[in-house]
């Protein structure tokens, strides 16, 4: 299994963290998680500022984005995501508590690339968690780097 | 009262009181009509009650113009037989001038022999004819004038044939052998009748004259009587119509206004409520992960070193977190169920119940079920929500004849009210009390154990909701250990 770019994971609350990455770890996963407490730790990171301005170049494999996040939140971010021709290739899944109707309406307006909502319960969470980082990790292809240049 | 009466007084009381009590019977009997037709009245709804007004001023104009319409007839009529009640008059004294000009003027010609005398005789013959038949023109309708006419006639003619005998007599035999009629006239007694009858027929229309006039004045009287009175009354009737109308005008605005203020608090209910269960749907589940995903994660870690009572417990707190998950999820559906936009589409029962039975296959698994489904009728509704009902109601037939060797499940419907489509679903399964009936539709209301049938107990309430919404109504007939059977209304007109 190779995974060379890192998987972003937005999540303020660090139980939820720490699920996430437990199930992460069953695919050897975690060590490539980032984790960001808010969003604003989100957009720091994506364009290289604040905590994350000495760290390597290169867009994540995938963004992983609660909705419900202090500072700026999950749609928030997702906006700023797609509405950024550099930051617009990189698949986003929305990974929240919600399943109102507005928010999956609005993730999916807004240019969401997939919407997961957490089971409550510990063996869904961790398969659907082991899922999609398998999936947007390992499986699926990522935009190549000169995506969002080229489109530039 | 006079003393000497004293003594018939107590004779008299009795029948005072009879005539009083009598009196105030016969006033119960009219209050309480009253009070019924006035109670009847308020029963009436305001559209007939405007109608009634309506129809009320339309009969009475018509009433009125009826009446006025007659009085003015009469009235007509009367004028027209005074006019000819005074040419018949007229026309009598001139007839009657005549005659005694004609019978004055032969007794002057019977003397003096002078023909110039006889010239108003010859008017009079010659016009005679004329006058009879216009007389008899204008006494046409009065029988008991016509014979007088008829009189008339005869002693004119009479008078007119003497006075040519005479006259005749004169020329031939000279003054001598008149001269025994010449001085008294030979029609002296038929003018005198006709003079006699000339003056009844006068009395007689002078006293028509004055009947007519007297029947005219009252119907003058009545008629202006009448049109005030009715006058009076229309308008009343159209002031109450007016202000019922009004009125009514003024409480529908009050309604309206009132409505409007109740959806306005209603839609902001409504807007507390979504955020409310917004909130329950992000934050209450989070802990319940962390609940159940960290008892996990614990008996993952201490697989080995924990007893088999210890994992036990893990287990248990495990699936509350989930029954608890489970119970959020249940209710959030409810509350979007009543909150959710509704669509109202024709829904055909039969192929919804065949996609419902083909997604229920897991639960039908290793199961022996009789089924009787008979065919359903197309309805209107939100397909979504009906298929949740029957989504519910079948599931819940299906689990509760898990008990049963030979489980039998008849789906049907009921027509026969034409104001409304019932479906039922039949089981053999193992019914319930009938004095819990009125729970069955609660939200998470249970009538058998957990561990005897799972479930949260949110289905039926979810039933009934949107039941409740398209319209509907919901029941349930059953008895325990002998099956139940869950009907459903939709109305058809909506």
């Amino acid at each position: 299994m190779t995974v060379t770019k890192p998987i972003l994971l937005a999540e303020d609350n660090p139980r939820d963290a720490e699920l996430a990455l437990a199930a992460m770890e069953e695919y050897h996963l975690a060590d490539k998680v980032i984790l960001c407490h808010d969003g604003a730790e989100v957009l720091d990171y994506l364009y290289c500022r604040g905590q994350f301005k000495t760290r390597l170049q290169g867009n994540p494999a995938v963004v992983f984005l609660d909705l419900k996040m202090p500072k700026i939140d999950g749609l928030e971010v997702l906006r700023t995501i797609k509405g950024d021709t550099t930051l617009k290739p990189i698949p986003v899944v929305m990974l929240t508590s919600s399943r109102e109707e507005r928010d999956l309406v609005e993730s999916y307006a807004l240019g969401a690339n997939a919407y997961v909502v957490k089971p409550v319960e510990f063996h869904q969470f961790l398969k659907a968690v082991k899922e999609l980082g398998v999936f947007w990790g390992v499986i699926n292809e990522p935009p190549p780097e000169s995506a969002g240049k080229s489109a530039s | 009262m006079d003393s000497s009466h004293g003594q018939d007084l107590p004779a008299q009381e009795p029948t005072g009181q009879v005539q009083r009590a009598s009196l105030n019977t016969a006033g119960t009997t009219i209050r309480s009509i009253w009070n019924r037709i006035l109670r009847e009245f308020q029963a009436w709804s305001i559209e007939r009650r405007i109608l009634v007004g309506f129809c009320l001023v339309f009969a009475g104009i018509l009433v009125i113009s009826a009446v006025s319409y007659r009085n003015m007839t009469v009235l007509l009529r009367n004028s027209h037989q005074d006019t000819r009640s005074h040419e018949l008059i007229q026309l009598l004294i001139g007839m009657g001038i005549r005659l005694d000009e004609a019978e004055d003027g032969h007794r002057r010609y019977l003397v003096t022999g002078d023909e110039s005398y006889l010239k108003p005789h010859e008017i009079l013959k010659e016009r005679v004819p004329e006058y009879l038949r216009y007389v008899r023109e204008l006494t046409h309708e009065d029988p008991a004038q016509s014979e007088r006419v008829e009189l008339l006639d005869d002693l004119v003619q009479r008078q007119l044939d003497a006075e040519r005998d005479a006259v005749a007599l004169r020329r031939k035999t000279g003054f001598e052998g008149v001269r025994g009629i010449a001085l008294a006239g030979v029609a002296k007694s038929e003018l005198d009748a006709f003079h006699r009858i000339q003056t009844q027929m006068e009395q007689d229309e002078n006293r028509s004259i004055h009947r007519r006039v007297i029947e005219s004045a009252a119907m003058t009287r009545n008629t202006i009587v009448l049109l005030g009175t009715g006058g009076l009354l229309l308008f009343v009737l159209l002031a109450s119509v007016y202000y019922l109308i009004r009125h009514d005008i003024t409480e529908r605005r009050r309604v309206a206004a009132e409505l409007e203020r109740r959806g306005e608090l209603l839609g902001a209910a409504n807007k507390e409520l979504e955020a409310f269960s917004y909130s329950v749907s992000h934050d209450l589940r989070a802990p319940l992960r962390h609940i159940d995903g960290y008892a996990s994660l614990l008996e993952k870690s201490t697989v080995h070193t924990l007893d088999d009572k210890a994992k036990r417990y893990l287990q248990t707190i495990s699936e509350s977190a989930k029954r608890m998950g489970q119970l959020i999820d249940d209710l959030l559906v409810f509350s979007r169920m009543g909150r959710q936009e509704m669509l109202h589409t024709h829904v055909d029962l039969d192929q919804l119940i065949k996609s419902v039975l083909h997604d229920l296959r897991p639960d039908l698994q290793q199961r022996d079920i009789a089924w009787a489904i008979s065919a359903l009728p197309e309805v209107k509704g939100d397909p979504a929500m009906l298929r949740q009902v029957f989504s519910n109601l079948i599931s819940n037939a299906i689990k509760f004849t898990a008990t049963r060797l030979a489980a039998a499940i008849e789906i049907g419907s009921d027509q026969r009210n034409p104001d409304e489509i019932v479906i039922f679903v039949r089981d053999n399964g193992v019914g319930f009390d009938m004095q819990y009936a009125g729970k069955l539709f609660g939200v998470f209301q249970r009538l058998h154990r957990a561990d005897e049938f799972e479930g949260t107990g949110i289905g039926l309430a979810n039933v009934r909701r949107i039941i409740h919404r398209h319209g509907g109504r919901t029941w349930a007939e059953g008895a325990l250990g002998q099956g139940a059977t869950f009907s459903v209304s939709l109305p058809t007109k909506r």
